[in-house]
């Protein structure tokens, strides 16, 4: 358990303020729009969620409110301060874990968090301090002198994560953190972002992960850099799928899908490995929809009526072709 | 080996290179201008030599001396002086090479046919262009004296004295003695060996350090394949480059090739080839691109510039040294160089250069082979 | 400031840690200076000549033998006519031929005229000029020996009118007696080799970290330009120290070349030297978006022309003044100045303060330009 007695300015009493703002922020490259209007508000010690696919716009916007990138138009302010006049006031009260490994593979594991937290301006005391805390998070005791390179994936992640935590910062930003290492890694870091969170932090996390959406307090969905939906995990399912989702077991689920193309009462169909989710108004429904399929030769095994997932959410956000519908 | 494997690496080879049209620029556009700006500055010729003169004497004869030497292209005048203890100063500072010095009775012993002297004060920390130097000096002088003597035997009546020995210099394959004859040669050496080495020095420890390196080592492709398939788009470029400067050493400087330009373009692609290998070869034994950027350079560009025969001959250099030259690719394509442009001889002549670059080139290919199957 | 010293730690960790980088920074220089000190030596002395004396007297065998004795020519091979002369050019054995024609002894008296040829080899323009000067000399001091021979042969009244004038110059060489020019090249290779190392050091400095994605994790933290900057230069200005001391000492331990000047004006004006060039790199680092971008940024326009046109061995007084010009810029071309007068004049400040500002304002101006240039944002 991390117990932060120095918050940075998402602690203590800024629950009523909106730790990140964002309004209208739009990011141009040439001509190819990255990000497009995207307005929303993060309150402070809350874990917020960018969703979305690769290319969404989800990167984009992070760096632009870490003050890494200029925005093209729109406003922005962190922490209460504008990213786009004072970017060097942003950075010094965030932390920042980028989607790509951005430690120095080179260096042993003490050395980067000596390196970072002495350019945070850390005391040597505080140093030393935080040096043991950080160790201890990443679960690398006994493995400081290890050189960077040679730790695995899921390491290299939480000690980049610790590194990123050592001036104690107020909010957090985190691209796509948990990218390429296995679920009990992920699980893990997630109980280290609630641990911060639960401490007044103020966290950012962009994914694609979908399973992981559902950890977060609210969700921002993007899509080809627009925000295609809004709100917290549990109100995005109830708005967003009306009716209900069946999972229906079929023998080939890929002509199954194109037989439930010609059934009015389905609204939509989905493979998720090899089962299809079908989306209806209304659960009788079902039946005419299992009844398209023994007609089309088809074996039906099994179906029932399922709790929608975010994935479920989010395909009827966005249809077969990756165009968001309306 | 596999042709489509080596197809596919020269096409992502290309794609990567094509992403990246700075260095596709310099590649090709690059060896170009540097011709141009080195090819119109660098001479050999002793010109322009910064002068101070003090005239002790300012008699008609002591003035017909300097003006002989204002007259020739060898000598500026950069300042007048009145005291002798202004001398030191400007050679301290460099500003002159050489300070002539005049004394006062020059007149009176030039018009009694008597021995004058003048001081010459040289500046040698440059050796050679001192004694260049210092050899003008003595040649104006003794001119200056010739003229004397040869006008006096005039007035004295005495005529028909024919200069006895007839002396007719030839000079063979370079008859103006252009220096850029003998120096641009050396110039497409360099250009071109550290365009080639460049290439692809970095081809290889860039996937090392990126981490893509083993994905390679994976994969089914040979070390052959590899090394060919990062070689042969560099090939082509160096090729356009080395043509386009051969043509406008032509055009520009008018190095002209007397000999085959069939020789020429044979012996220009096998030293390219061993230069790319050289490059890769540096690539595998190099674990970061600094490292890799260290050894091409340390290795290629002073060795090349200074032991290849550019501007410093081999009959000076201690044995040994002489010996490392044969090492050098440079050195070879040099001799060959000159001997097809300047001297226009046949295949006979320069054979062994071929043989020597051959030698190097498949040396350096089988190296790198070497290295990255070990590294497999 | 404290976060300058925790970069510079970070710069020295690194280095460490790549096993072939130091010894090689360290190293390198003393094979350089020890190959190519021996190598760069311009003096033209034993050409070598082949000689066709086809007239076999007294005179034709004293020419020959006063071109051997001059010092400059060494034989390279005895022909019986001019076209194995020719040959043996062709073939590179020999870079100039004299031919003695049959008669040359008795055509001494005026009568006959038998043309003494030379021949030189032209591709080697160099050897060949000197070559034909020497050459030329030689011949004109013999047909002087000869007319004044002829003279004493004239009626006594005549000869009493006739001025011989003789002006004859007493050299006095400053700084290096012996005329070699490895005095003169091997601080020449010495400044070659820093100016090598600095700028590949730290061309790929910044570059190298915006290729492996960390500087992105660098530039989020509240370090300065300015921070930077000075954190990546002062390590390398500190190896540059000791590589100059490294060279020195292999200077003196090789050629027996010792600085004359004050060793402390040495260490400053190198060092001054090291940070214009060290900035030059950083510079390009700047700049460039890839390492292989920086490598040959800063191998085609700034270490290749500095090679060329610093004045190592083309004189910058005959190249056209727009490339003058543009040696203005280089520090190798001042450091040249400097270098040389530190180890053969003995010179100090006093004689060095134009080449000491001009490093001075090159290095202010390249740094400064790097600190601006380089912004703390992705794109």
């Amino acid at each position: 358990m991390i117990s932060f007695r120095d918050g940075g300015a998402g602690s203590a009493g800024a629950a009523a303020e909106n730790a990140i703002h964002t309004e209208k922020l739009t990011k141009r490259f040439g001509s190819f729009v990255a990000v497009d209007s995207v307005s929303f508000d993060v309150p402070a010690g809350s874990i917020f969620g960018l969703l979305g696919a690769n290319g969404a716009g989800k990167s984009t916007t992070i760096r632009m409110l870490c003050g890494l990138l200029a925005p093209t138009s729109g406003t922005a302010s962190v922490a209460g301060i504008d990213i786009a006049r004072n970017p060097e006031g942003v950075k010094r009260r965030i932390g920042y874990m980028s989607q790509r490994f951005s430690l120095y593979n080179d260096l042993s594991v003490e050395e980067n968090i000596r390196f970072f937290g002495g350019v945070y301006g850390l005391s040597d005391r505080e140093l030393a301090e935080r040096q043991r805390e950080t160790v201890r998070l990443a679960g690398l005791e006994g493995r400081e002198r290890a050189l960077t390179r040679e730790l695995s994936g899921g390491w290299k992640q939480r000690l980049a994560l610790g590194c990123a935590m050592l001036h104690h910062p107020g909010i957090v930003f985190l691209d796509e953190p948990t990218g390429g290492t296995d679920p009990i890694s992920r699980r893990l870091f997630w109980d280290v972002i609630n641990e911060l969170a639960q401490a007044g932090t103020t966290v950012l996390v962009t994914t694609h992960y979908l399973d992981e959406a559902e950890y977060c307090n609210e969700l921002v969905l993007m899509h080809a850099g627009r925000i295609v939906a809004q709100g917290s995990p549990g109100a995005l399912k109830r708005e967003v799928i009306t009716g209900s989702v069946f999972e229906v077991e079929c023998s080939d689920p890929v002509a199954g899908m194109s037989t439930l193309r010609g059934v009015p009462e389905v609204r939509e169909t989905a493979i998720f490995a090899t089962r299809l989710h079908v989306s209806l108004d209304k659960d009788q429904d079902v039946e005419a929809a299992v009844g398209a399929l023994r007609s089309a030769g088809l074996t039906v095994s099994a179906y029932a009526r399922i709790v929608p997932s975010l994935e479920d959410v989010f395909i009827r956000l966005i249809d077969r072709n990756g165009e968001a519908k309306a | 080996m596999n042709r489509a494997r080596i197809a596919t690496i020269m096409v992502k080879e290309l794609r990567q290179v094509s992403r990246d049209p700075a260095t596709l620029g310099m590649l090709l556009v690059v060896p170009l201008f540097l011709l141009l700006m080195f090819g119109f500055a660098i001479s050999l010729d002793v010109k322009h030599i910064q002068m101070a003169v003090l005239d002790r004497d300012r008699t008609p004869s002591s003035r017909e001396f300097l003006q002989s030497f204002l007259h020739s292209e060898y000598f500026d005048l950069k300042q007048v002086l009145d005291r002798e203890s202004q001398i030191d100063g400007l050679l301290d500072e460099g500003r002159v090479l050489v300070a002539l010095v005049i004394p006062k009775d020059f007149g009176r012993a030039v018009g009694n046919g008597e021995r004058a002297e003048v001081q010459a004060i040289v500046d040698g920390s440059n050796g050679t262009t001192a004694a260049t130097a210092i050899g003008y000096v003595q040649a104006v002088a003794a001119d200056y004296s010739q003229r004397a003597f040869v006008r006096s035997l005039e007035r004295a009546g005495v005529t028909g004295m024919k200069t006895t020995i007839d002396f007719q210099p030839r000079v063979l394959f370079n008859p103006e003695l252009r220096s850029a004859n003998f120096l641009i040669p050396g110039l497409i050496v360099l250009i071109l060996m550290m365009t080639a080495v460049l290439s692809t020095t970095l081809s290889i420890v860039r996937e090392k350090e990126r981490g893509t390196m083993e994905q390679i080592i994976v994969s089914p492709v040979k070390s052959m394949e590899l090394i060919l398939g990062k070689t042969v788009p560099y090939l082509f470029m160096s090729l356009v480059a080395a043509a386009t400067i051969l043509a406008t050493s032509r055009l520009l400087f008018g190095v002209t090739v007397k000999g085959s330009w069939l020789d020429l373009s044979v012996v220009t692609l096998i030293f390219l080839f061993g230069c790319l290998a050289f490059g890769v070869f540096l690539s595998t034994i190099s674990d970061s691109q600094q490292v890799a950027f260290l050894l091409s350079s340390l290795l290629t560009l002073l060795p090349t510039f200074i032991l290849s025969g550019f501007v410093f001959p081999f009959r000076n250099m201690p044995v040994v040294i002489q010996a490392v030259s044969y090492l050098l690719p440079g050195r070879y394509y040099l001799a060959a160089l000159r001997a097809v442009m300047v001297k226009g001889v046949g295949f006979q002549a320069f054979g062994d250069q071929v043989l020597a670059l051959l030698v190097f080139a498949a040396v350096m290919g089988g190296l790198s082979v070497l290295r990255l199957r070990r590294g497999k | 400031m404290r976060t300058i010293r925790f970069i510079i730690r970070k710069e020295f960790q690194q280095l460490r840690r790549d096993r072939r980088l130091l010894p090689l920074i360290f190293l390198s220089p003393v094979l350089q200076i020890a190959l190519l000190g021996y190598a760069a030596n311009m003096d033209v002395k034993d050409i070598p000549l082949a000689i066709c004396d086809q007239d076999h007297s007294v005179e034709s065998r004293q020419l020959a033998a006063s071109f051997l004795e001059s010092g400059s020519y060494v034989a390279s091979v005895y022909v019986p006519d001019a076209q194995s002369a020719e040959r043996s050019i062709e073939e590179g054995r020999s870079s100039l031929a004299l031919v003695i024609p049959p008669g040359f002894g008795r055509s001494l008296d005026g009568t006959k005229s038998a043309p003494l040829q030379l021949l030189a080899d032209g591709s080697d323009s160099q050897s060949a000029a000197i070559g034909l000067t020497y050459a030329t000399l030689i011949v004109s001091r013999a047909q002087t020996a000869r007319a004044a021979a002829r003279l004493s042969g004239l009626d006594p009244r005549v000869l009493r009118q006739v001025k011989s004038v003789r002006v004859d110059p007493a050299v006095r060489v400053l700084y290096n007696p012996t005329l070699a020019s490895r005095n003169f090249m091997v601080p020449g290779v010495l400044a070659m080799i820093l100016m090598i190392i600095t700028t590949i050091l730290t061309s790929l400095a910044i570059v190298k970290e915006k290729e492996l994605g960390t500087l992105e994790q660098l530039i989020v933290t509240p370090i300065t330009p300015r921070q930077l900057i000075i954190g990546k230069l002062a390590p390398f200005a500190l190896i540059s120290l000791v590589i100059i001391t490294v060279v020195l000492i292999a200077s003196l331990l090789l050629f027996g070349i010792a600085v004359r000047g004050s060793l402390l004006v040495l260490y400053a004006l190198s060092l001054l030297f090291m940070l214009s060039s060290l900035g030059m790199g950083l510079f390009v680092s700047t700049v460039a978006r890839t390492q292989q971008q920086a490598m040959m940024i800063s191998m085609f326009f700034f270490m290749m022309p500095m090679i060329i046109l610093s004045g190592f061995v083309f004189p910058i007084e005959s190249m056209p003044p727009v490339i003058q010009a543009v040696t203005y810029i280089f520090p190798l071309r001042y450091y040249f100045v400097i270098i040389r007068g530190l180890f053969l004049k003995g010179v100090s400040f006093a004689e060095l303060w134009r080449e000491t500002a001009a490093l001075a304002a090159i290095g202010v101006v390249v740094i400064g330009a790097s600190v601006l240039r380089f912004r703390k944002r992705l794109e």
